[in-house]
């Protein structure tokens, strides 16, 4: 067993928080995280969700299949959900987790997203995290190029 | 950014995230992470030919992530850390990226009536 100066190195980040601010109330934000047929306009090519705690979280983004739980669900103000690549080692499911809040503003809702567990801060060894990283940063970087639709 | 003198990613991140989406290549840049190795060390460590792993070395060299050094008949890589400094670019703007497309999908299907533009067709 040897010690492992990296794992607390350049892999070690601060969550990802993105918010966007959307003219619709909450309820309507709230069923495109839950329901397929909406997940499916801006995020995931197919979903099969479940939103209950426990029930499955399941797209294809960008051709890579996330798969994870939803670990929360309070309509209309708060959902999160685990995110993982099957098949992908370093980025298994449930490795890594989304919360997402829907705050009313007036007529708007305000919407932040976190993404934690994307490096360094892991379960498992610290060996284990590097390639976890590797394996994070492909397919949801190619998402980040392609979209749902392309 | 890339310190000073090292190049940038000379192939963009497309190909940073081509040369990532194999495991054995993965796995390669694992083993070179810390150390430089020389290429017949790292085949060693798989059950591919000697061919097949020059050939992975090759796409992870041309996209940045591995430096290739040759001493004597050797070669050796080591992993370029700036390599996956544009990759983490993309994955910083996915969920931005990604909530701006809900942003403008919600707004479509549910645009908001103005005062003036009453809803036709409700009595």
């Amino acid at each position: 067993m040897t010690t492992n100066d990296h794992a607390q190195g350049p892999t070690a980040t601060p969550p990802i928080v993105a918010t966007v601010r959307i003219a619709a109330r909450p309820d309507v934000v709230f069923a495109y995280f839950t329901d397929p047929a909406l997940i499916t306009t801006w995020l995931a090519e197919s979903a099969t969700l479940d939103p209950r705690p426990g029930g499955a979280f399941d797209v294809d983004v960008a051709g890579n299949p996330v798969r994870g739980k939803f670990v929360e669900v309070d309509a209309p103000h708060r959902v999160v959900f685990t995110w993982g690549v099957e098949g992908e080692a370093g980025m298994p499911p449930d490795s890594t987790t989304v919360e997402v809040t829907l705050a009313a503003d007036g007529e708007d809702t305000v919407v932040t997203l976190t993404h934690r567990g994307l490096t360094g801060d892991f379960r498992r060894s610290h060996e284990d995290g590097w390639p976890r990283r590797l394996g994070a940063l492909a397919p949801i970087a190619a998402g980040a190029r392609s979209g749902p639709a392309g | 950014m890339p310190a000073p003198g090292e190049p940038e990613s000379p192939a963009g991140p497309d190909a940073v995230l081509r040369a990532l989406a194999d495991p054995h290549r993965r796995e390669i840049v694992r083993l070179v992470r810390d150390t430089e190795m020389p290429a017949g060390q790292i085949a060693a460590n798989f059950a591919l030919t000697q061919q097949a792993v020059s050939q992975h070395l090759m796409v992870l060299k041309r996209a940045g992530v591995l430096e290739e050094r040759r001493d004597g008949t050797r070669r050796l890589y080591r992993f370029r850390r700036a390599s996956l400094e544009p990759v983490q670019e993309l994955l910083d703007e996915f969920w931005p990226d990604a909530l701006e497309r809900l942003r403008d999908v919600v707004e479509r299907d549910h645009p908001r009536q103005s005062p003036r533009s009453e809803r036709k067709g409700t009595k």
